[in-house]
């Protein structure tokens, strides 16, 4: 949910709390939570910039209605907002940034009395603004779609944004001479020059894929248009019998899962004794339009045919992420559908989303005119672009992921810090448009809700059907798959379930590795349908998910045996697609 | 619906590990093949316009594996991203050498030019002479100052339809490029990888930017480097007597004509990688 960074009354913890803006100097953890989902895919990445800052007519009519349905609230909110600024004018005002609110940190802030009724004055508004929309109380859709645009608004108009207002600006170009200016202006033309169109989060050549981003080592073992299987090469002396292959989401690259040594998913499981391939999609082009759910499914099923050829096992198991996870729980219903599901031991969806009854910020802004625009869209160009997309994330938390690198980049003329996530996000991908649509029809027609309503490679989709067990995780953080919309998979798939709450957002509880003091995860024995009973039943563990998972794998996975050799290497890892931009 | 019934391979093969690398704000997708033997210098490759580094696949296979070999997609083009700004020659040169260096090829290399890539090459053995062992100039010529080719070919030139359309490519290559492709124009839609790989649009405007109003002519005596000058009779892109101009302009140079036209370095690379390879070692 959507929240001014100003609002005095954030609660401690969750999403809206930690929307204060982190300079990047400090590591951009707020940032991790914030840049992916697949949901964003189904907002119109046309819509100008200004659309972000403009309600839906029907939305500001109904804010606007309520408002003026309780005239006496207006005025006195009115009311105390003169009083507030007559306070902040005279400098009696007691208004102060919350502790996590880093934009105001600096001590010129509250130690200028220009710069503290400056600051003041954005906090009264800032405030007022978000009582109003209380006060209008409207359903959560219009609630959503106003608190998503005031955000947007009211932290743009922030003084920490403005050149030579901002304490920062001023100390930056005395200390270098004014060269911060100079490097900031150019940072701004060249941010601005080229979508996504907003301040770089990462310098371009911060990491090298291959070196110190997808480094574990494998080899690329299949190639076919859609994907390369990469076979990771095992470094325990046994191996699960039941190999695991992993789906990775259609939006950005693979190496989610292969971040840095050391905070890599993958290097982790194969150290746990796991045989593991990784699908690395292609980048699709123009070319590739027509490339739908079913190519997608397709070569999920080619996958686990080379995978099968390979190691001689009879069974594999399915990791999925985010949208990787929507396409593998069809094709597993489409197994289902031709009996073939005994060909697939277990299966694990994180951060997936197959129910999308109010999925998040980003199902309550969609309307149907925006949704049938942004199909055309990508149906006229052959594919969704991915700068354009990473421009809706980076707008969907604007102070952490747009103003924070705004007074950095541009203000300070600094380099925006070196972080693997944000690198990786900036590592866009384009989307198919036939997978654009088909995502988009699944998910407004909530199609994977009702038995037969989707089908996948002629079968109809029927996830009861489903009986292979789950492993779902999700983040308790996550704004984009909220973690109670990736809990009602569990009541979907049939099969026996095991749901995982891991802590922070979306990607950051993917990207948790074993060691992290503040990492836990919560879990409870069985799965009730109320997402709310589940949390009370919950206990809290200690440390990452990931172990958990190899043991559930483990369990499902067969004997010992000796790792597969012999097969037939086309390129080293990380293969060849994961570099086409 | 499958599209995976049909593979193509739209990607280098086994030994070459692709990468991008980013020097001065551009990032290029790089490819790199070890050579088994380290003591021979690499051999870095400058593909013609438009030309994704896909292309230049049959000749690299052509080469002895003791040598490794460089190739890159230039920006716009292939893998590489689209440029923001543009770019031209002595701007994009230090780029390539700052490639160089950040792949560890601190020693000095080969440099095999082919068609556009041949003025860049020309270009990097005068601006970076250190970087530069030896020089190989195929089917190019010394820029806007040159014998022209027939005006038809040229209105050809101008747009990247050829890399993006497999028809069109069959249709004109005979016309264009000459030689071998006369008789089989199919072939050259298949060098292309017209099917594989998507041709660029902006990337390709952009690369013929970059050599606009460029001219190797008045500095071709500053070009040290022992050169070999590989040209077909047969090419109606680069009419075959600007090989002998380079060659006698060009102060160490050998110059090698071979009956065939512009991509007969791609797609006769059995006949033409040996020839290279001996004026090499």
């Amino acid at each position: 949910m959507a929240q001014p960074a100003t609002d005095p009354k954030a609660p401690e913890k969750g999403t809206s709390a930690k929307a204060a803006a982190g300079r990047p100097a400090d590591p951009p953890e707020e940032a991790t939570e914030a840049v992916m989902g697949l949901d964003m895919v189904l907002i119109d990445a046309a819509r100008g910039p200004l659309r972000r800052l403009v309600p839906p007519a029907g939305t500001a009519l109904r804010f606007g209605t309520a408002l003026a349905r309780q005239p006496g609230t207006v005025a006195r909110r009115g009311g105390e907002l003169a009083r507030e600024l007559g306070k902040v004018a005279v400098g009696r005002s007691e208004l102060a940034p919350g502790k996590k609110d880093k934009r105001f940190a600096d001590p010129a802030w509250s130690g200028n009395p220009l710069l503290r009724r400056a600051m003041q004055a954005h906090l009264a508004t800032a405030r007022v603004a978000w009582e109003l929309i209380e006060d209008a109380d409207l359903d959560w859709q219009d609630d959503e779609r106003i608190r998503f645009t005031a955000t947007n608004l009211v932290d743009a108009l922030a003084p920490s944004n403005v050149p030579v207002v901002n304490p920062l600006s001023l100390k930056a170009a005395i200390d270098t001479g004014g060269k911060s200016a100079v490097k900031g202006l150019g940072r701004f033309v060249r941010d601005l020059a080229s979508p996504p169109r907003v301040p770089s989060m990462v310098e371009p050549d911060a990491f090298t894929v291959g070196e110190d981003l997808a480094s574990t080592p494998g080899a690329v073992v299949v190639r076919t248009p859609v994907f390369e299987l990469i076979r990771y090469t095992p470094t325990t002396e046994t191996v699960r019998q039941v190999p695991l292959i992993m789906v990775p989401p259609t939006i950005n690259k693979y190496y989610i899962a292969d971040l840095a040594p050391g905070r890599s998913i993958v290097e982790h499981y194969v150290s746990s004794g796991q045989q593991v391939f990784m699908m690395s999609w292609r980048n699709p082009d123009e070319r590739h339009a027509e490339w739908g759910l079913d190519t997608y499914g397709q070569a999920i099923l080619d996958a686990m045919d080379a995978v099968e050829r390979a190691t001689g096992s009879e069974r594999v198991a399915l990791q999925a992420f985010c949208s990787g996870g929507i396409i593998t729980a069809m094709v597993l219903a489409h197994l289902a559908a031709i009996g073939q599901q005994d060909r697939v031991a277990a299966a694990s969806y994180a951060v997936t989303v197959l129910d999308w009854s109010r999925a998040g910020t980003v199902s309550a802004l969609m309307d149907e005119e925006s949704v049938k625009a942004a199909t055309e869209k990508s149906r006229r160009k052959g594919y969704l672009d991915g700068a354009q997309l990473a421009e809706v994330f980076a707008w969907l938390r604007p102070n952490d992921l747009v103003w924070n690198y705004w007074v950095n980049n541009y203000l300070q003329g600094k380099p925006p810090p070196n972080f693997d996530i944000l690198f990786w996000n900036a590592d866009t991908t384009r989307m198919s448009a036939a997978l654009h649509r088909d995502f988009i029809d699944i998910a407004i027609g909530n199609a994977l809700t009702e038995p037969g309503k989707a089908t996948m490679l002629g079968s109809p989709v029927d996830l009861s059907k489903v009986t292979v067990d789950s492993y779902i995780t999700a983040g308790i953080a996550d704004h984009l798959c909220p973690w109670q919309a990736c809990y009602r998979s569990t009541q979907l798939l049939g099969g026996g379930n095991r749901f995982i709450l891991s802590t922070s957002g979306h990607i950051a509880s993917l990207v948790n590795p074993p060691g992290n003091p503040k990492s836990t995860f919560q879990v409870a024995a069985d799965t009730p349908a109320d997402p709310e009973k589940w949390l009370a039943q919950a206990e809290t563990v200690q440390g990452s998910w990931w172990p958990d998972y190899m043991t559930w794998l483990g369990e499902r996975s067969g004997d010992q045996v000796a790792p597969p050799s012999g097969l037939e290497e086309l390129a080293e890892a990380p293969g060849t697609y994961v570099f086409d931009k | 619906m499958s599209s995976t019934s049909s593979p193509e391979s739209p990607s280098p093969g086994r030994g070459d590990v692709v990468r991008t690398v980013t020097v001065g704000g551009r990032t290029l997708r790089v490819s790199v093949r070890r050579g088994t033997d380290a003591g021979v210098p690499a051999l870095l490759l400058m593909n013609g316009i438009g030309a994704s580094l896909e292309v230049l696949q049959p000749f690299v296979d052509a080469l002895d594996r003791r040598r490794s070999v460089i190739r890159f997609d230039v920006p716009g083009v292939g893998g590489s991203p689209r440029p923001v700004v543009p770019y031209n020659l002595s701007t994009f040169s230090p780029v390539v050498s700052g490639m160089l260096g950040r792949l560890g090829f601190d020693d000095p290399v080969d440099v095999l030019g082919l068609s556009w890539g041949g003025g860049l090459a020309q270009h990097f053995a005068v601006q970076h002479r250190r970087r530069v062992r030896r020089l190989v100039l195929a089917a190019t010529g010394t820029g806007s100052l040159m014998v022209p080719a027939d005006p038809r070919v040229l209105a050809k030139m101008l747009t990247p339809r050829r890399h993006r359309d497999p028809e069109y490519a069959r249709s004109i290559a005979g016309e264009i490029y000459g030689g071998t492709m006369r008789d089989d124009p199919a072939r050259a839609a298949r060098a292309l990888h017209s099917a594989s790989r998507l041709g660029p649009r902006r990337g390709y405007y952009y690369q013929l930017a970059a050599s606009t109003g460029w001219s190797s002519l008045p500095f071709l005596r500053l070009i040290r480097q022992p050169t070999l000058i590989v040209a077909g009779n047969d090419d109606p892109i680069i009419p075959v007597v600007n090989a002998r101009i380079m060659a006698r302009l060009i102060p160490d140079a050998r110059l090698h004509l071979y009956d065939g036209g512009h991509i007969a370095l791609v797609t006769e690379a059995g006949e033409l990688a040996p020839v290279i390879e001996e004026f090499l070692d």
